[in-house]
């Protein structure tokens, strides 16, 4: 057995399931997106031609989705970036019960996202959640939390602050603590401090391991749906809806396969075309690590 | 201590205290929700046990040993052994793959080894609603609809992007010396893997392993898209409760917490780890 084929024994089974599991089922839903399908006494594939696509572009309830689902991506990762890295600026020093936060705030982001999704359905409930009476408390007027299309388009970024502001915590504190100490010393007795010594020395060695973080969050984010699957089911109306949300709908309760993977495939152009302008607009500033 | 600098540090720990507060509160919520009786529930908010409302095992009780026990006790078994079994699986398949990328030149067509780790991992960024689609007319096809056999299966190619990127990261930090050693004295490859490079890698394997379980216990959506009733995992009896009965929050929450309780622990063991070996590559 000499090395090459040696190389591709231990990569067969990956290769394999993955062509299996991911590749030909991308193929087939690809396929299943110029086709008519019925499921009436077995199922019947025929060549539909671009209905699809063409209902897609005219599709008021796709674009309403895609408006959601970007929305949700931009302000939600924003907000996720800004935090995180605050809290890891914050923790990254002797700390009594540093360990505590630290635990604390990594927490969220491994729980089940339809636990989460429950938790704060009831958090936001308008009558009998604690939100409205601590408000209450304090004189002010109830929040239509879901009841209000924008509010409620508010509330699932708020969830998803919550759960993951945690992953872009956990990766800028590590970031942070592999920072170079001799850099930071020696900008230190040049007398470079706070504000300066964050702009001008961490932060551009921080930015590549920040950009990469954004990138995967990004990608991530556009795929929600358990969330809002559980808060609001997309509603009212359809002001939460995502799009996995939208092409699930389509496909599994009206059960019309093949518009529901045109969708899904609409999502898969938005996120392929972010990953390559991510991959581009990125890759000049990967190189300036010191 | 001068003034300024305690001031400052004053800050920092009501920055952090109010993050606290914002973490905790929701699953403070949620296990005071599992105490409560349904006038507790029902007649406005409630916030402290034995103060503003008498907390009851009821709920618990019901789930634990009495007509609960039922309904949570197939969904929590399918979870259990098709987590167990796709993410052993993912583990297995994903360190062979890491490995061969990590110490062995490989080429298929014009990729290189890591191109091909690119490709491998890329698969990740499928959105699952895609191969889901499929997956349920393939599924059917095979009678795998609804069974545990299919969901462990779509569950290990779900991690399998996760393992081998894991994995590899590990491989590079343990040095190829010893097993080139043992390949030197003879050993064959399959030898040194079994006996050197294996214990070695306990501690990736299990953190690993960890990870994916995490993932694949927490997964909702290809779960709902490939289970009715038989291969039902936790979440989809979350997700299903809620549209039946929504306003039975003790019931609700107390299931919400076993699903959570065991994942918890998981992060606490990981997180050392988390911090010092894995996402410390992120940047690479």
């Amino acid at each position: 057995m000499n090395r090459r084929s040696g190389a591709l024994l231990f990569l067969s089974p990956a290769v394999a399931i993955l062509l299996l599991f991911t590749l030909f089922p991308f193929a087939f839903t690809l396929a299943l997106s110029f086709a008519r399908v019925s499921l009436v006494g077995g199922l019947s594939l025929r060549f539909g031609g671009l209905a699809n696509w063409s209902r897609l572009v005219h599709d008021d309830r796709f674009w309403n989705a895609l408006e959601n689902t970007v929305v949700i991506v931009v302000v939600g990762v924003a907000a996720e970036f800004v935090l995180g890295l605050s809290l890891a600026l914050l923790v990254n020093r002797p700390l009594r019960g540093g360990n505590v936060f630290r635990t604390l705030f990594i927490l969220p982001m491994a729980l089940a996202p339809i636990a989460i999704g429950y938790i704060w359905r009831m958090i936001y409930h308008e009558t009998i959640g604690p939100l409205n009476a601590l408000l209450a408390l304090v004189g002010l007027s109830p929040i239509p939390w879901l009841s209000d299309g924008d509010v409620a388009l508010a509330s699932i970024i708020l969830t998803d602050v919550w759960h993951w502001t945690p992953f872009m915590f956990i990766v800028l504190l590590a970031a942070l603590q592999s920072l170079p100490l001799e850099v930071l010393e020696a900008a230190q007795i040049d007398g470079t401090t706070g504000w300066q010594l964050f702009r001008y020395i961490v932060f551009p060695m921080l930015l590549p391991t920040a950009l990469t973080a954004i990138i995967l969050r990004v990608l991530e984010a556009f795929k929600i749906v358990d969330e809002i699957f559980i808060i609001t089911g997309g509603g009212p109306g359809v002001s939460t809806e995502s799009l996995t949300l939208h092409a699930y709908y389509v496909g599994f309760l009206s059960f019309d396969l093949a518009y529901g993977a045109t969708i899904a495939l609409g999502l898969f152009l938005l996120v392929l075309a972010v990953a390559l302008l991510a991959l581009r607009v990125v890759r000049p500033y990967m190189g300036v690590e010191t | 201590m001068t003034g300024r600098r305690r001031w400052v540090a004053a800050g920092i720990y009501a920055a952090l205290g109010l993050w606290s507060v914002f973490v905790v509160f929701p699953l403070y919520w949620m296990l005071i929700a599992s105490f409560k009786d349904p006038l507790a529930v029902s007649q406005g908010p409630t916030f402290i046990p034995w103060v503003d409302f008498q907390p009851t095992l009821a709920a618990w009780k019901a789930i634990l040993f009495g007509i609960e026990r039922e309904t949570i006790g197939k969904p929590l078994t399918n979870s259990i052994l098709i987590g167990l079994g796709s993410t052993s699986l993912a583990v297995v398949v994903g360190a062979l793959a890491a490995y061969g990328i990590a110490r062995l030149p490989v080429r298929v067509g014009p990729m290189k080894n890591q191109d091909i780790l690119f490709w491998i991992v890329s698969q990740r960024i499928m959105p699952p609603i895609i191969t889901g689609i499929a997956l349920f007319l393939m599924l059917r096809a095979f009678r795998l609809v609804d069974t545990r056999m299919g969901m462990t299966l779509v569950y290990t190619a779900f991690n399998l992007p996760l393992a081998a990127w894991l994995m590899h990261n590990f491989f590079q930090q343990v040095p190829a010396d010893i097993e080139e050693a043992a390949l030197v004295d003879g050993a064959t490859r399959a030898q040194a893997l079994w006996h050197v490079v294996v214990p070695v890698s306990v501690p990736g394997l299990i953190a690993t392993f960890l990870f994916c379980l995490v993932f694949a216990w927490n997964e909702f959506l290809l779960a709902l898209i490939l289970t009715f009733d038989r291969a039902r995992t936790m979440p989809i009896l979350i997700a299903a409760q809620h549209s039946q009965r929504w306003i039975e929050w003790w019931s609700l929450s107390a299931m919400s917490l076993i699903t959570i309780a065991p994942v918890v622990l998981i992060t606490l063991a990981l997180q050392r780890y988390l911090i010092l070996n894995v996402l410390a590559g992120a940047g690479r």
